[in-house]
């Protein structure tokens, strides 16, 4: 009987006091993450604004080796099953872009943000607000400069199930009205982005005005140029085509942005090294905080990329396969200048016809603009301290002329009598090509020394390479700045230039007088392989005459340069250099830009689903 | 008693193998389209791989195009079902686009069929001479849309058939404001010296209006050296 009490005793205890422990059971569940959790905790928003700031789009740039051998700065030599880079025709899609998932997911966090968020710092919640309306400003831009006017949507749209979707369907917007978004936007969201501004990787207050810097400037050239072609590329409702009237107003509100970075402290150009090609090199390379404003960063371990496995100089690579993939152009070296300000053209023959020689390869090279060392690496050039072996074969001079003589073998051994009959070797086509018609060795007589990184194992896959991609720096906004000001008619535009060809190596105020050409110029050399030249010569409306299609287009068809020894035993010019031209054969079909290009289809299933979206012009 | 299950299974599903596709997959379309773009009832040549038409397949729950590309003399085909097509004259054409004013197309068996253009300009008349390593053309010059202006007129030499603003081998280039419009020129150009030794070469002019990237072409011809 008395076990009986005691059993009901323990038993009432254990349902009274029990009880209170009612929050033990209510466990919050591992495998979900709710709106309260998310929109509250700045750690776990600080991973969701990175996996946006990752999905930033490029078109020939963070690292793009592909897209960045379709234009005339370089051409593909890399695996053949991509050889039809060499060999395509900008199609009606080119450069089609239409991440409108991205545009929602934006929305739809600034809609959470607003509802959810009570626990945040107030300073805080305005930072994530402002990154995420900077990105989205980011996408915006990328937009129209793709496709002209697009339809601006700031809110999620919820289809509500009635049948009549007609007021989910957003008709185009007019393409200055896109620009005009993007501005006002960056207006209001550069004070809050000031918490950032130690970082370099998330924006900041100087990150949106360099944003508007170039989306101004892009604004102002395509309301300029588009009114002075024959035939302006515009649509009646203004979707495409942006008013002559209004590029005054962009260029000053470009010109603004610049001068505010410029007058920035914390920013500078970087000039660390007394080497001016090196200089240029380490620029990109070291992670400069002072001379890039915005970068996507990576991290060997972590998050690396492959662009020195894909471009690494042949004989550096520490792989076994790939390497030499994006080879320069003639016309690109031929576009830096020599530092007595002469053109850049190459002095391969005399006035009446004879090859010159040099005693190095590097030789014909001297007195360049010292970018041109910091950006290409070509014959009897250095990389990672060891000079490259590029050497395309030997001139043999026979019946009075130089007969060229290549070798299949890269590293291969020529072999010759000289003047007493004695056999004698010298290198014949060099471990490092050229070697014309060949995959995974230069084509065209150039390496890419920009962005490909000389860190050990960079270019190993196992390892890969951790430089940063600067999607805005320094050298931009000088040129940004240059540019608004000479079309303003401003008289100090030549300094910015001037102060930008000083730290690549020229002497103080190398430029009297500023012309568009030395402007654009300026661009290509300084801006090379950043993603600016396609959009560079769209805005400028020049593209289609440059990309010309024609065979004999300087910049339509991409050459290469070979350097040859001479064996000319018991002749003074016997173990100099000469250089040929070539086009090479990899290389099929020349860049042909039509009027169609300059604003791309939009896709026939876009345009099923909202009938409101006009077509753009000759599509 | 095993195996004979066996063998009828296997019996069953290569009947299925064999027979079934009859039912999932659509024969090939058989019909032909041919046709030519015309101007005043002459073709008009175009650049080879150039501008395009496209044919549109209304009817379906959602619109398709498919691009139709013109050959280098101003004549196109496509492979189609029978059935109904409407055809756009695009832009960025050496034509007015009418983009709105669809050509309705009936496909039914071999179908031929003419596509009228309003070009910017034309050239009538044209007359090649070779004389010693000169070729004089004389052409007349017409201005079909009124609000057309003239960049240049070009004349280009090959030695293959297909010659066109891109692909050639020698072209010679005289202003607008050289030329006559509505009137009687007469160009003259050198052959150069890598074509002066074939037995032949190709001509053609072609003429650039500003309102297009793509140029009206001749017909080519073929003149003996």
């Amino acid at each position: 009987m008395k076990y009986i009490y005691i059993t009901i005793a323990l038993i009432t205890l254990l349902f009274t006091v029990s009880c209170k422990h009612d929050e033990w059971l209510h466990r919050d569940p591992k495998d979900i993450i709710t709106d309260e959790q998310l929109w509250n905790d700045p750690v776990l928003l600080t991973s969701l604004l990175a996996n946006y700031y990752d999905r930033l789009p490029q078109m020939h740039g963070v690292f793009n080796t592909g897209g960045m051998a379709e234009i005339d700065d370089a051409m593909w030599s890399g695996h053949r099953d991509q050889n039809w880079r060499n060999d395509f025709q900008y199609g009606d899609d080119y450069g089609r872009y239409w991440d409108y998932d991205l545009i929602r997911d934006i929305n739809l966090s600034l809609e959470n943000i607003e509802e959810y968020s009570i626990n945040l710092e107030p300073e805080q919640k305005q930072l994530f607000i402002a990154e995420l309306r900077f990105i989205r400003a980011f996408v915006y831009f990328e937009l129209v400069k793709r496709m002209g006017g697009v339809p601006i949507v700031t809110e999620q749209l919820i289809y509500d199930f009635a049948g009549d979707p007609t007021y989910l369907q957003i008709p185009r917007a007019k393409e200055h009205e896109v620009y005009d978004f993007v501005y006002d936007e960056l207006e209001a969201v550069k004070d809050a982005l000031s918490l950032n501004k130690t970082s370099r990787t998330r924006a900041n207050t100087v990150t949106a005005l360099a944003l508007q810097s170039r989306a101004m400037l892009y604004a102002a050239s395509i309301a300029k140029y588009n009114a002075q072609m024959s035939a302006p590329i515009s649509t009646p409702g203004g979707e495409v085509g942006i008013p002559a009237s209004m590029a005054n107003d962009y260029y000053t509100k470009s010109l603004n942005a610049s001068k505010a970075i410029l007058s920035n402290p914390d920013y500078s150009l970087y000039d660390a090294n007394s080497d001016k090609g090196a200089n240029f090199y380490d620029m990109l390379n070291s992670k400069s905080s002072t001379e890039v404003i915005f970068a996507k960063d990576f991290k060997v371990g972590v998050k690396p990329h492959r662009f020195t496995y894909d471009n690494i100089v042949k004989s550096f690579t520490e792989d076994n396969e790939s390497s030499s993939t994006l080879t320069p152009s003639l016309s690109f070296v031929e576009s830096f200048e020599y530092l007595d300000g002469s053109t850049g053209a190459l002095r391969i023959k005399d006035g009446s016809g004879n090859y010159i020689r040099y005693e190095h390869p590097s030789d014909l090279f001297a007195e360049k603009d010292p970018r041109l060392s910091g950006t290409v690496v070509y014959p009897g050039a250095t990389f990672k301290g060891k000079e490259v072996s590029m050497q395309a074969g030997v001139a043999v001079w026979e019946n009075g002329g130089y007969q060229f003589r290549t070798s299949a073998v890269l590293g291969s051994q020529y072999e010759y009598k000289d003047e007493s009959g004695a056999t004698q070797r010298v290198l014949w086509t060099g471990f490092d090509g050229p070697l014309d018609n060949a995959q995974d060795v230069s084509n065209t007589g150039f390496y890419i020394r920009k962005f490909v990184s000389d860190a050990p194992g960079a270019s190993a896959r196992g390892t890969s390479a951790e430089n940063w991609w600067p999607w805005f720096r320094m050298g931009e906004i000088y040129l940004n700045a240059a540019e608004a000001a000479f079309e303003l008619g401003e008289a100090d535009a030549v300094n910015y230039i001037n102060t930008l060809r000083e730290r690549a190596g020229f002497a103080p105020n190398s430029i009297a007088t500023l012309t568009t050409d030395i402007i654009r110029n300026e661009r290509r050399v300084e801006l090379a392989f950043e993603d600016h030249r396609f959009f560079d010569l769209k805005r400028w409306r020049i593209a289609h005459l440059v990309w010309n299609g024609s065979e004999s287009g300087v910049n339509a068809v991409v050459r290469g340069l070979y350097s040859y020894q001479i064996v000319r035993p018991g002749h003074p010019d016997h173990g100099k250099y000469i250089f040929e031209t070539i086009r090479p054969t990899r290389f099929r079909r020349a860049r042909l830009f039509r009027m169609a290009n300059y604003y791309s289809s939009i896709d026939q299933n876009v345009l099923n689903n909202n009938p409101k979206l006009v077509r753009n012009p000759f599509h | 008693m095993k195996i004979k299950k066996f063998i009828f299974i296997t019996f069953i599903a290569m009947t299925c193998t064999f027979t079934g596709c009859e039912y999932d997959n659509f024969t090939e379309p058989t019909s032909t389209l041919h046709g030519r773009i015309v101007y005043g009832g002459e073709p008009v040549g175009v650049r080879t791989n150039g501008p395009q038409l496209e044919l549109w397949d209304e009817g379906q729950e959602l619109s398709a195009q498919f691009p139709i590309h013109i050959a280098h003399d101003g004549t196109f085909s496509a492979v189609v079902y029978d059935g109904e097509y409407k055809l756009v004259r695009k832009a960025n054409s050496p034509w007015l686009p009418a983009l709105t004013d669809t050509v309705v197309v009936q496909v039914n068996g071999h179908t031929e069929i003419d596509i009228p253009v309003q070009p910017y300009f034309t050239v009538s008349n044209n007359n090649i001479q070779q004389n010693e390593g000169i070729v004089t053309v004389t052409f007349t010059l017409n201005k079909i849309v009124e609000t057309a202006n003239l960049d240049n007129v070009n004349l280009y030499f090959g030695k293959n058939i297909l010659i066109d603003d891109i692909r050639h081998d020698h072209k010679s280039s005289f202003a607008g404001a050289d030329v006559t419009i509505d009137g009687t020129n007469t160009v003259t150009a050198h052959i150069p010296e890598h074509l002066s030794g074939l037995g032949y070469i190709f001509v053609r002019i072609g003429v650039k209006a500003s309102a297009s990237s793509e140029l009206y072409y001749t017909q080519v011809q073929k003149i003996d050296l």
